[in-house]
């Protein structure tokens, strides 16, 4: 297997103005050479081989869509290197494209006024994709999604879901190396989200395409990556397989309560009853982080419903935020 | 040269126009609501300038210069500023610098398809509409070819200067006021408001060493030129040429020092 991305010691640095405040401040900003840099990504390497897909995690400002800017050439490292496919992207930023496949969740790069298929059939001419491919591809896609009600309505018209499920068609449509998506489930309900990762596998599996995911979604990440790359603050935290990443968010719960009385005194004494959890309250609701290696999340509602009166609960597994707190605070290893 | 992937652009845009219908009228409507404007005020002109020919042009010339060069404004203006303003604040540009296919001629070529439906729908009516009610005021002759030629390098010319205006968004996150200032200057300047004859001689001068003028009043007078004779029309197209290659050129250094910003400090 060869490796298909190559990132080694990239960095990335912006200059700011340095924005002043009020009416005086922004007249003088006018004139300002004032700015300071700001490194968004900083001292990055990683290796992607053929047909993996990689999911690309961190916060919203961490670096993940600069990253991606500089893998697929609308972007130039400060430092550091990047090959994709062979290819040097932001020096040969047409022959890259060639290569590469790009769906941004938030927008899209069909034609807005047309019906798919007329997407499509730009996208073969742009692409220079042969009639056989071209056919070959559709059939593919017929088999995996129902697109035939797709093609022939307008883009506009679409919802949502059905817009992200053919940006995401038209991104393989030319049969590319590497596909970014960069957070394709965004907004979408349940079994839509189901769909695309069903899609984006199977053709992973068929094609041999290496993705590049980028997400907020746990889910995501559980139905597709094998291994996942956590950014944050511009710093590589965590490059290994979710496997190992399991025990950080596998096992943690919060659920949260709702009870009457002042929710702050309460939190503190079931924080003093319950040792092995973390207690936290807010307006409304009373969180409680369980370990469910040491405790099962029924047994601390069992408890709790001892000394309260439930109003109401919820169960929620533990988000990609947390889990990156909880990687600062207590390493991976 | 694989023209294929430029023409489905021009296709595209062929067909996303037609999608349009009610856009089309209202600027058929707008069209001559403007046309009776300049109708009315160079009928004053002519009425308080108390003479039948000012500056060598009669009425029905000034007129029918002024209806043909509406008529060709719509049909060549791209309002690519505002696109490429658009793209670059929305951010939709990151999409189509990722086509494997230069943005110059990306977005030319998408924008081609409204050329060919402007053609048809305002450009061509205007004209013959023009012909029958002047009764051969219009030469149709060899004058024809020499406009089409002229026109074509006219749309060059005019896309590199639209090109190079919008660029400027990247760094000043605006377009409006840019765009507007390029707008007046483009109007004036190449005659597409007012016959450069009735320009000083001074201003006509300089309009003449300018590329504005290439854009608007060099197709026009070769249009309505009747004899024709290369000497004429030669020195004319040849201008348009200089002007054509040079600000293809110009445009293609600014954007690339401008992709530069792009890649080196974000979009």
């Amino acid at each position: 297997m060869s490796a298909m991305i190559e990132i080694k010691n990239v960095t990335k640095e912006f200059k700011v103005l340095n924005r002043r405040e009020g009416l005086k401040g922004s007249l003088k900003d006018l004139f300002s050479r004032d700015y300071k840099t700001v490194r968004a990504v900083d001292n990055i390497s990683m290796t992607v081989e053929q047909g993996e897909i990689v999911g690309y995690l961190g916060p919203n400002g961490a670096g993940k869509s600069t990253t991606i800017k500089m893998m697929t050439g609308v972007l130039e490292p400060t430092s550091g290197e990047i090959l994709v496919a062979g290819n040097v992207p932001y020096q040969n930023r047409t022959q890259n494209a060639q290569q590469i496949g790009v769906v941004f969740g938030q927008r899209t790069q069909l034609w807005w006024a047309l019906p798919l298929i007329e997407s499509f059939r730009i996208l073969k001419d742009i692409y220079r994709i042969s009639d056989e491919d071209y056919d070959s591809m559709l059939k593919l896609y017929q088999s995996l999604v129902d697109i035939e009600p797709l093609l022939h309505k307008p883009v506009r018209q679409m919802s949502l879901g059905q817009r992200t499920l053919s940006d995401i068609l038209a991104a393989f449509l030319h049969n590319p190396k590497i596909v970014f998506l960069d957070e394709p489930t965004i907004g979408l309900d349940v079994s839509m989200k189901a769909n695309i990762r069903t899609l984006i596998h199977a053709l992973n599996e068929q094609k041999k395409t290496t993705v590049i995911l980028t997400t907020h979604d746990m889910g995501d990440v559980d139905a597709l990556c094998r291994r996942i790359v956590i950014i944050d603050k511009g710093k590589m935290l965590y490059d290994n397989d979710t496997e190992h990443l399991k025990r950080f968010f596998g096992s943690y719960r919060t659920l949260k309560i709702r009870v009457s009385g002042n929710l702050k005194e309460h939190a503190e004494q079931i924080g003093r009853k319950l040792p092995e959890c973390t207690v936290s309250a807010d307006d409304e609701w009373i969180s409680v982080l369980v370990d469910e290696e040491k405790q099962r999340v029924m047994d601390v509602l069992t408890q709790l419903q001892k000394d309260y009166r439930i109003r109401d609960m919820q169960l929620e597994e533990i988000s990609t935020e947390d889990v990156i707190k909880k990687i600062y605070e207590e390493g991976v290893e | 040269m694989n023209l294929r992937k430029y023409l489905t652009l021009t296709r595209a845009g062929i067909i996303e126009a037609l999608q349009f219908r009610l856009s089309a009228f209202v600027m058929f409507v707008g069209n001559i609501l403007y046309l009776i404007v300049v109708y009315f005020l160079w009928k004053a002109i002519y009425a308080s300038a108390g003479t039948d020919v000012v500056n060598g042009m009669t009425f029905s010339d000034t007129l029918i210069y002024l209806v043909l060069a509406t008529a060709l404004y719509s049909f060549t203006e791209m309002y690519t500023v505002w696109e490429i303003g658009r793209a670059i604040q929305s951010g939709k540009i990151v999409l189509d610098l990722l086509k494997p296919m230069e943005y110059r001629s990306y977005l030319f070529w998408s924008y081609s398809g409204s050329f060919v439906t402007n053609f048809c729908t305002t450009f061509l009516p205007t004209f013959l509409a023009v012909c029958i009610v002047t009764h051969g005021a219009v030469p149709l002759g060899i004058n024809l070819l020499y406009f089409a030629v002229s026109v074509v390098m006219a749309i060059i010319i005019n896309y590199s200067i639209d090109f190079m205006v919008g660029t400027v968004c990247l760094f000043t996150e605006s377009i409006w006021g840019i765009n507007i200032m390029k707008q007046v200057i483009v109007l004036l300047l190449s005659g597409a408001t007012i016959p450069l004859a009735f320009f000083p001689e001074t201003l006509r001068r300089v309009a003449y060493f300018l590329p504005f003028q290439s854009i608007y009043n060099a197709p026009l007078t070769i249009l309505l030129d009747g004899s024709a004779r290369p000497e004429t029309v030669l020195p004319v197209l040849g201008l348009q040429l200089f002007w054509c290659v040079f600000m293809v050129l110009l445009s293609k250094l600014f954007w690339k020092a401008s992709l530069r910003q792009i890649t080196v400090n974000g979009g």
